[in-house]
């Protein structure tokens, strides 16, 4: 693999570490749909952040709207429909279910259309729609890695911070405010989390399938072990493989690096799913043999 | 004694006279749904509530559903703001006595996601970790009330099994114990026996029974099951908005219980006499008059006494027939 692609690797280890170690919680909390929410909503960040790129261009600034200026421009799309997505859910009248899938393709369209106004101004030069839905390892430059790896850092060390109460909520979240545990600035903190996970991921996993590195590895780790910190460590330990591997295979077959690496985690937790059907056959055989 | 025990007997010692929990005045009411800031509901969920839980006592919160009891016990603790009149936990703001962890919770349903990978030892401990900072582990104090929760409970030789793989008595427990590891002096049940069978609901009396010995904990148990208070409870609180009855179980009769459900409870106890008492158009002679104080007029609160406070019921007293419904015994 040459050296071009090495701020995409560290990236991409970066961004494994953080979302398998959220990825246990997204998988037993059920918020995978919320997740794809908050990725699809992403693509909406992504064509408002360009119009403004558009528009500072326009103003004669050549360089336009810095890569971390374009982060946060997303992230605080994708936390105002997190925000949005939690608040009308808890309000009644729609499901969270009805909620998320509204805004999943308001923000989609949204998104088409104003890149679509930024595709029509700028011309090439841009991100192309494969990039933008699928990844790229090509569009990954070391600011990228050092974004990567700070979000990563702060998102691990906050995790570490909160991880008893945190996990008090997640548990029984009816019960948590009894025992002094506030339900809601747990919610608001992992929903924070989540939205600096997804949209860090975007660059190199695309909009499409950003989530999948958020389910997948807990979705395995939870396959072969009862124990949370053993699922923990599995969970970072098949992340981290799969987006190596998967790299690698995007590299070898010319694919984007998106479906490269939810291809790999995906036969891994395939692999995962066999071996714990095997081990229940060999376990119920043993136990009416004896 | 057990470190939980010896803590509790601590804390009880040096406040014996002080009140576990004091009401007086207590009124609350729910935001209409759909109203506007400031907008409230006509009807309070609770109105004019005084009552008083002793250190080291058992109450019983009874009252039909919807009758305000869970509301009784948000408030106490300090889940839901105090709008009017007086509340305190230990002589403290509720919200303050649940931040000191004065107060262990068992909640009424077991809403957990209990597909987590966690044990029953991880689950217990997660109340005595309250106030650690991140950087701190568990030290042997917290240690020493985890283990003695999950042994009081019985649950020591499950203490590493999932949660999720435990039956639903030993959920229960479990519940029972995180709450206990965080070392409380008054624990709060919620509906108990809910969805429990009669097999189930004696050993939950028995455990609760043992607590009380064993750990001299102050107990509030919050149910709409009569059996449940009459058989385990030093004194009833019957709540229907209003506080209808507050003295010992004995002192219950079919026309407080009228008054609390708004509807006939003499179908409960499948006798047509005392249907006739509460109509008072009981033949004389029955056996029912006299046994039962059915001069009941308005509200008590814990000075009336209209029973005797010690020793077993009158053979024929409401508490008598549901302690014996309780048993199984047929009426």
């Amino acid at each position: 693999m040459r050296a071009i692609f090495l701020p995409g690797v560290l990236t991409g280890v970066a961004i494994a570490i953080v979302c398998s170690c959220l990825s246990v919680l997204v998988v037993l909390k059920r918020l995978s749909f919320i997740g794809q929410g908050v990725s699809h909503a992403a693509f909406g960040g992504m064509g408002v952040a360009a119009v403004i790129d558009l528009a500072i261009v326009n103003m004669g600034i050549a360089s336009g709207l810095p890569a971390l200026g374009q982060l946060g421009v997303v992230l605080l799309f994708c936390l105002v429909a997190a925000l949005a997505i939690a608040g009308l859910s808890d309000r009644g009248g729609e499901s969270a279910d009805t909620i998320i899938g509204i805004v999943l393709v308001a923000s989609m369209t949204l998104g088409a259309l104003l890149l679509h106004v930024s595709f029509q101004h700028r011309g090439t030069g841009g991100p192309s729609w494969e990039s933008i839905l699928f990844g790229s390892l090509m569009g990954l430059a070391w600011h990228d890695t050092l974004i990567a790896g700070v979000v990563s850092l702060g998102v691990v060390a906050t995790l570490w911070a909160v991880r008893r109460p945190l996990l008090f909520c997640a548990f029984d979240e009816q019960a948590a405010p009894a025992f002094g545990v506030s339900d809601r600035a747990m919610k608001v903190t992992l929903m924070v989390l989540l939205c600096l996970a997804i949209v860090t991921s975007m660059k190199l996993a695309g909009v499409v399938l950003a989530t999948a590195i958020l389910v997948l590895p807990g979705a395995t780790a939870l396959r072969l072990s009862d124990r949370f910190n053993v699922v923990l460590t599995i969970s970072v330990l098949v992340g981290v493989l799969g987006v190596l591997g998967g790299l690698v295979m995007s590299f070898e077959m010319d694919w984007p690096p998106g479906p490269g690496i939810v291809a790999m985690q995906t036969m891994i937790y395939a692999v995962a799913r066999a071996f714990n059907v095997i081990s229940g056959v060999r376990r119920r055989r043993m136990v009416s043999a004896a | 004694m057990t470190a939980l025990a010896a803590n509790l007997a601590h804390f009880n010692a040096t406040d014996a006279s002080a009140p576990a929990v004091e009401c007086r005045g207590v009124t609350y009411r729910y935001a209409r749904a759909g109203g506007g800031i400031g907008v409230v509901d006509d009807a309070p969920a609770l109105r004019g509530i005084t009552l008083s839980v002793r250190v080291g006592e058992r109450l019983g919160i009874l009252g039909p559903n919807g009758g305000g009891k869970s509301t009784l016990v948000k408030l106490i603790l300090g889940l839901l703001p105090c709008q009017s009149g007086e509340l305190s936990v230990f002589g403290q703001p509720p919200h303050e006595a649940r931040k000191k962890g004065l107060i262990g919770y068992v909640p009424q349903r077991v809403e957990a996601e209990l597909a987590f990978p966690l044990s029953v030892r991880q689950v217990v401990a997660m109340s005595a970790q309250r106030g650690l900072m991140p950087w701190m582990h568990v030290d042997r104090t917290r240690q020493g009330a985890i283990e003695n929760a999950i042994e009081v409970v019985g649950l020591s030789s499950v203490a590493d099994r999932a949660i999720g793989k435990l039956s639903g008595g030993q959920l229960q427990r479990a519940m029972i114990a995180r709450a206990l590891a965080g070392r409380p002096r008054i624990l709060f049940l919620d509906e108990p026996t809910v969805g429990v069978d009669v097999g189930g609901q004696q050993r939950f009396a028995e455990l609760l029974d043992s607590l009380h010995k064993k750990l001299g904990l102050t107990i509030v148990i919050v149910s709409h099951d009569i059996r449940v208070i009459a058989a385990g409870c030093d004194r009833v609180a019957c709540l229907s908005r209003t506080l209808h009855f507050h003295d010992t179980p004995q002192g219950l009769t079919p026309k407080v219980l009228a008054e609390v459900f708004r509807h006939d409870v003499a179908g409960i106890f499948g006798d047509v006499h005392v249907v006739a008492h509460v109509a008072g158009s009981c033949p004389p002679g029955c056996a029912i008059d006299g046994a039962i104080d059915g001069s009941v007029d308005g509200p008590h609160d814990g000075s009336t006494a209209n029973a005797a406070a010690s020793g077993a019921p009158p053979a024929d007293s409401v508490a008598a027939r549901a302690a014996s419904l309780w048993k199984g015994e047929k009426p």
